[in-house]
């Protein structure tokens, strides 16, 4: 006769089984096959080489210091803009508050590829903005789209919100008494910024940045119809290598090279859980 | 058989006011730690303070006493900058806090919740405030191991609060504000959230803390019960007023207004009426020293109430129910006139008392009120 605690343990098994079933058929498998494929070099043996001439050729170089550079920026001005926008909301009141609460959740609705076409609309040479400098007198726009400020403003319009959502409700989950009690001891605003609100949204934060740090180097309509022709971002570089060069051996190594700068940051989340969780247990 | 009647028992209203005043001259005579005056605080609901006044003096314990919306939060969050009045002063030591924030008020409070800074040791949240005040590391150290001592918790220091029981939360929160040494501690039902076996625990101990300390204490509780075990004095509150400041036995012998007389441990009431200067119940007459008229209320303790089986001079009732309760028995019993009325007796005086038997009561003491 089975005992209860390996009844459930059965149960909790076939309840597992089918996400991980999924998550082998469509992530594990095609990364392993992408590894396999990245190690094949045109003779048909396996090598480095796909991997060698993503650091030796200059155009890659500069794609993956490009692709890095526009990452990097759009997720600091990202965290900063969410992160001040939901701790305005969490500690203001009033109608700018309300007015903004019920706007910035906006673009989220915004297909990516409509939301990029309107800000050409928007940006470009002859878009509004140039548009109404003009008829106020102006001579035009410094260049704003096709380059990697178009890339970065097209990121924050479509990170803004998710971030700002993330860390708002982080935000919203430190109770007033834990400030209050701060104060009470003797803390001054910024120190309770410092010692309480930061330390205690350190988690919500971390899963912000490898979201965004994710979605932002994976990127592919934005940089692809805002970006400059070179260097590219690896989205677009994979593209055409794989579809225009027909290289499927050098954009599968693009592809796990991708994978492994992610895997980067979830290592770091990942590891910052379990340090936390270990100390507290 | 049970107690016999021993006769209409004197109003004893005029010995207690004396007791009062001559508790209060001892109490003047110390120095006035703070003074909360003409507070007021008003808020949307309509609910809030008027025009509180209330002077604690050093090393007293204060109880604000009510049900909850009665003000006695607000009371205590004005006082540590929580709240800002919208009318009124605070003095503490003789000086306005009013226009200082929290962080820079001579007062710490322990909250109801502990509010334990979860991302921090137990160690961190005890010295965070030292810090702030540019304490030296060593000191830190040693101050933080005698507090830990004082509220035997010297193992914890290196646990996060989420490893520690409810009690020993309250007991770390109670020892951050005493780090501080505040001219003022403020306690909002700090004991709240704990078992009733805790609870008790709990305020002994901080009874004892305040002896070792003797730290000027403002707590807020609706529990009347830890009201009258742990203060010097109780403030009851109502409806954003104060009904009645006085020592836990008076305001238990001596409730001044039917309110803290219904608020105030377990009561009876009954209606009498004046006539010819005297208060009457039934045959039962009392000294009217009130100098009311009409109808009043006749309010009397459980353990005042005395039970005779042949006593013509007093209220004729039916035993209605006998509860034992440890050492002591609660009768209750039916007056045709005036409904149940609760006598406490001694568990052996009421052995051969059944329901269904007859009893007339008496009174040792009455408390009269007018009827609103």
């Amino acid at each position: 006769m089975m005992n209860k605690q390996v009844k459930m343990g059965i149960l909790g098994l076939l309840l597992v089984i089918p996400s991980f079933l999924l998550l082998f058929l469509t992530v594990v498998i095609p990364i392993a096959v992408s590894f396999k494929e990245s190690l094949t070099n045109k003779e048909g043996g396996m090598d480095l080489s796909n991997y060698k001439f993503l650091f030796t050729d200059k155009l890659m170089r500069s794609n993956i210091v490009f692709s890095l550079e526009v990452t990097v920026i759009s997720v600091v001005i990202v965290l900063i803009v969410s992160y001040a926008l939901a701790a305005y909301m969490r500690f203001n009141k009033g109608k700018l508050v309300k007015w903004i609460r019920n706007m910035y959740m906006i673009p989220m609705f915004i297909p990516s590829v409509i939301a990029t076409y309107g800000l050409i609309q928007l940006l470009g040479n002859h878009g509004w903005v140039a548009r109404w400098v003009l008829l106020f007198g102006g001579s035009g726009i410094p260049l704003l789209i096709f380059d990697m400020k178009g890339i970065i403003i097209a990121n924050l319009w479509f990170n803004i919100p998710f971030t700002t959502m993330l860390l708002g409700s982080a935000l919203a989950g430190i109770p007033d008494s834990v400030m209050e009690s701060a104060k009470d001891v003797g803390a001054g605003k910024l120190r309770i910024f410092i010692r309480f609100i930061v330390p205690l949204t350190y988690k919500t934060l971390l899963v912000a940045v490898t979201f965004v740090f994710m979605g932002v180097i994976g990127s592919f309509t934005a940089p692809f119809l805002l970006g400059p022709n070179a260097p590219q971002m690896l989205g677009v570089s994979m593209e055409q290598i794989f579809g225009v060069f027909q290289e499927k051996e050098q954009a599968s190594a693009l592809a796990f090279f991708t994978f492994l700068l992610c895997s980067f940051m979830g290592y770091f989340y990942i590891r910052s859980m379990i340090k936390e969780e270990g100390a507290r247990s | 058989m049970v107690q016999g009647i021993q006769g209409v028992q004197e109003n004893q209203g005029i010995q207690g006011k004396q007791g009062r005043q001559e508790n209060h001259q001892v109490r003047d005579s110390r120095e006035i730690q703070l003074s909360v005056q003409q507070l007021s605080k008003r808020y949307r609901t309509g609910e809030g303070v008027t025009s509180i006044s209330l002077d604690v003096h050093k090393g007293e314990l204060v109880t604000l006493l009510g049900p909850s919306g009665c003000g006695k939060t607000t009371v205590l969050r004005s006082i540590g900058g929580f709240l800002e009045p919208d009318s009124g002063d605070i003095l503490i030591e003789g000086e306005s806090v009013l226009k200082s924030p929290p962080e820079k008020r001579p007062t710490s409070m322990v909250f109801q919740g502990y509010n334990l800074w979860p991302h921090m040791t137990v160690f961190d949240n005890l010295a965070f405030g030292l810090k702030i005040r540019k304490v030296k590391k060593a000191d830190i150290r040693k101050q933080v191991t005698e507090v830990l001592k004082l509220v035997r918790l010297p193992d914890a220091e290196n646990k996060f609060p989420g490893q520690l029981s409810g009690g020993q939360q309250q007991r770390i929160a109670l020892a951050r504000s005493l780090l501080l040494k505040p001219a003022v501690l403020l306690l909002d039902e700090p004991f709240s959230a704990l078992d009733a076996k805790l609870r008790h625990e709990m305020r002994e101990e901080l009874r004892e803390i305040q002896a070792e300390t003797g730290l000027t204490m403002v707590f807020v509780t609706h529990d009347q019960e830890e009201a009258l075990s742990i203060s010097d004095r109780i403030v009851v509150m109502n409806h954003g007023n104060i009904e009645q400041i006085a020592s836990p036995q008076e305001i238990y012998d001596h409730p001044n207004t039917l309110y803290v007389a219904q608020f105030i441990g377990k009561m009876n009431f009954l209606k009498g009426v004046v006539s010819e200067g005297q208060v009457m119940v039934g045959k039962l007459r009392f000294p009217n020293s009130k100098s009311l008229s009409g109808a009043v209320w006749l309010a009397i303790r459980p353990e005042d109430v005395m039970l005779s089986s042949h006593g013509q001079d007093g209220l004729p009732g039916i035993v209605k129910q006998i509860m034992v309760l440890g050492h002591y028995a609660e009768v209750s019993i039916q007056l045709p006139e005036y409904g149940v009325i609760r006598a406490f007796q001694p568990r052996d005086a009421v052995k051969e008392l059944n329901s269904g038997d007859q009893v007339y009561i008496s009174f040792k003491k009455v408390i009269t009120y007018p009827e609103v």
